[in-house]
């Protein structure tokens, strides 16, 4: 049973990824989302679409299922670190925390679009809070895949492969640039930017994907959890 | 209720009611040996080829965005102080060589002289990251700021990133010299030691790269 629920947690991953993205299609943030050269009347007329409501509403259901995949990366760091876990609790406090501020964008944006006929200068300024609250608060991620990459680096056993480690380190490094989307209206570096939105996309999609698979197969492989030992096999 | 699963209890944590002792477990995974040395291990060339890629990405997007400005680029790139950016490039090349060096003599268990080598690396990127600061107070000072124009924004983008890989490189430089101090052997800090020889070398051929692009190729 315990093996089960670990599986459903790792699958978790891939399917926050799939969940929230179909629920942004719906919405209409992919293919292009809004930027922050967008002018007030494309701002306006996007949160007029009773679409954004129902999109942002499966996006912050399916943002959820990152949290079963955070608890069975922390089941694997305890066993990863042993006496002193103290990366695992890392994981699991920044961890909590992402899960948190991707949700919230997305309430805020379906709350702009619960009144959509509201003065077009508030609804814009709903939107920059709702996009800059999304891509800039960084750290935690940064944090957390760092926690994550050294656990799996100085665990002996290998519990994970160590590539996976060396996946997490890249992907905190590519939401290094993610702040820089407080100084630029446009381009490359504005919060639509290639190297912010669809780059930080890109690598936690990755992430999430790589941990989902790698941690149920992991899961799968180990044996030790169905049938509790003998007390003879311990001495 | 203590004691009724005493193997899986002693893998806990201490708090959780583990026992103090590692307990002794079989690697889950058998270290595969591959038949040609990968420096480093395969895994950290994933890492190494995904960060370069992001910087080849900008560097891309630099290149597309001064064709459609290439006398401003070439006009904006006149003002950085090029000699500033020959000596660093210098100063990166040395402190590759200085790092070959040190992995050699680590690899003959010469610890003094590997640490030696890894100081005069990291003296290296002490000045590099002088010489930076330097240039920056320089062009701040002239108004070229990173909003001032496109050119200024890659150039600090670019360089400023350049710069954290070069604070995070000496900090795995200073855990090597520590290795080093330690008298640790080669066979047991291999990996790491390549591994961060690796991300060095990967620090000097971005430089190069830079360099290369921003201050040469813009000013042509």
């Amino acid at each position: 049973m315990t093996k089960r629920i670990l599986s459903l947690c790792a699958w978790c991953g891939p399917a926050t990824v799939v969940v929230a993205l179909i629920g942004w299609l719906i919405a209409g943030v992919l293919p292009i989302p809004l930027g922050p050269d967008s002018s007030v009347q494309e701002v306006v007329e996007f949160y007029g679409q009773t679409r954004v409501l129902v999109g942002m509403t499966i996006t912050s259901v399916g943002i959820c299922l990152v949290f079963p995949l955070i608890a069975v990366i922390g089941v694997h760091m305890v066993r990863m670190e042993g006496r002193t876990p103290i990366l695992t609790f890392l994981q699991l406090i920044t961890g909590a925390a992402t899960g948190v501020l991707l949700l919230l964008p997305m309430l805020v944006m379906a709350v702009i679009g619960f009144r959509p006929d509201r003065n077009p200068e508030l609804t814009v300024t709903l939107n920059d809070i709702a996009w800059l609250l999304f891509i800039t608060p960084v750290a935690p991620f940064i944090i957390q895949n760092v926690a994550i990459g050294l656990a799996i680096l100085n665990d002996k056993s290998q519990t994970l492969p160590r590539w996976v480690g060396y996946v997490n380190f890249w992907v905190a490094f590519s939401f290094i640039p993610d702040p820089l989307a407080f100084f630029f209206h446009s381009g490359p570096f504005g919060w639509r930017g290639i190297f912010i939105f669809w780059l930080a996309l890109t690598t936690y999609s990755v992430f999430l994907v790589v941990m989902g698979v790698m941690l149920h197969r992991t899961v799968k492989e180990s044996a030790d959890l169905e049938v509790p030992p003998s007390p003879v096999a311990a001495a | 209720m203590t004691n009724r699963r005493p193997r899986t209890e002693s893998e806990l944590p201490e708090f959780l009611g583990g026992t103090t002792e590692e307990p002794a477990r079989p690697p889950a995974r058998p270290m595969t040996k591959s038949q040609r040395h990968i420096p480093g291990e395969a895994g950290l060339w994933l890492f190494l080829l995904g960060d370069m890629t992001i910087f080849a990405a900008i560097m891309l997007a630099f290149l597309w965005k001064r064709r459609a400005d290439v006398g401003g680029f070439k006009d904006a790139a006149h003002q950085l102080i090029q000699p500033i950016g020959g000596v660093n490039t210098l100063v990166l090349l040395l402190s590759s060589y200085l790092v070959v060096r040190a992995l050699q003599a680590h690899r003959a268990a010469r610890y003094v002289t590997a640490r030696r080598l890894v100081v005069g690396a990291m003296g290296c990127a002490v000045v590099f990251a002088g010489l930076k600061a330097i240039e920056y107070t320089a062009e701040i000072s002239a108004g070229h700021t990173p909003a001032s124009r496109q050119f200024f924004t890659f150039y600090f983008i670019l360089t400023g990133l350049h710069l954290l890989h070069v604070v995070v490189g000496t900090a795995l430089l200073a855990a090597w010299q520590l290795m080093c101090g330690r008298r640790r052997a080669w066979s047991a800090t291999q990996r790491v030691v390549e591994g961060i020889a690796c991300y060095w070398h990967m620090v000097d051929l971005l430089w190069v790269a830079i360099f290369a692009v921003v201050y040469l190729v813009s000013a042509e």
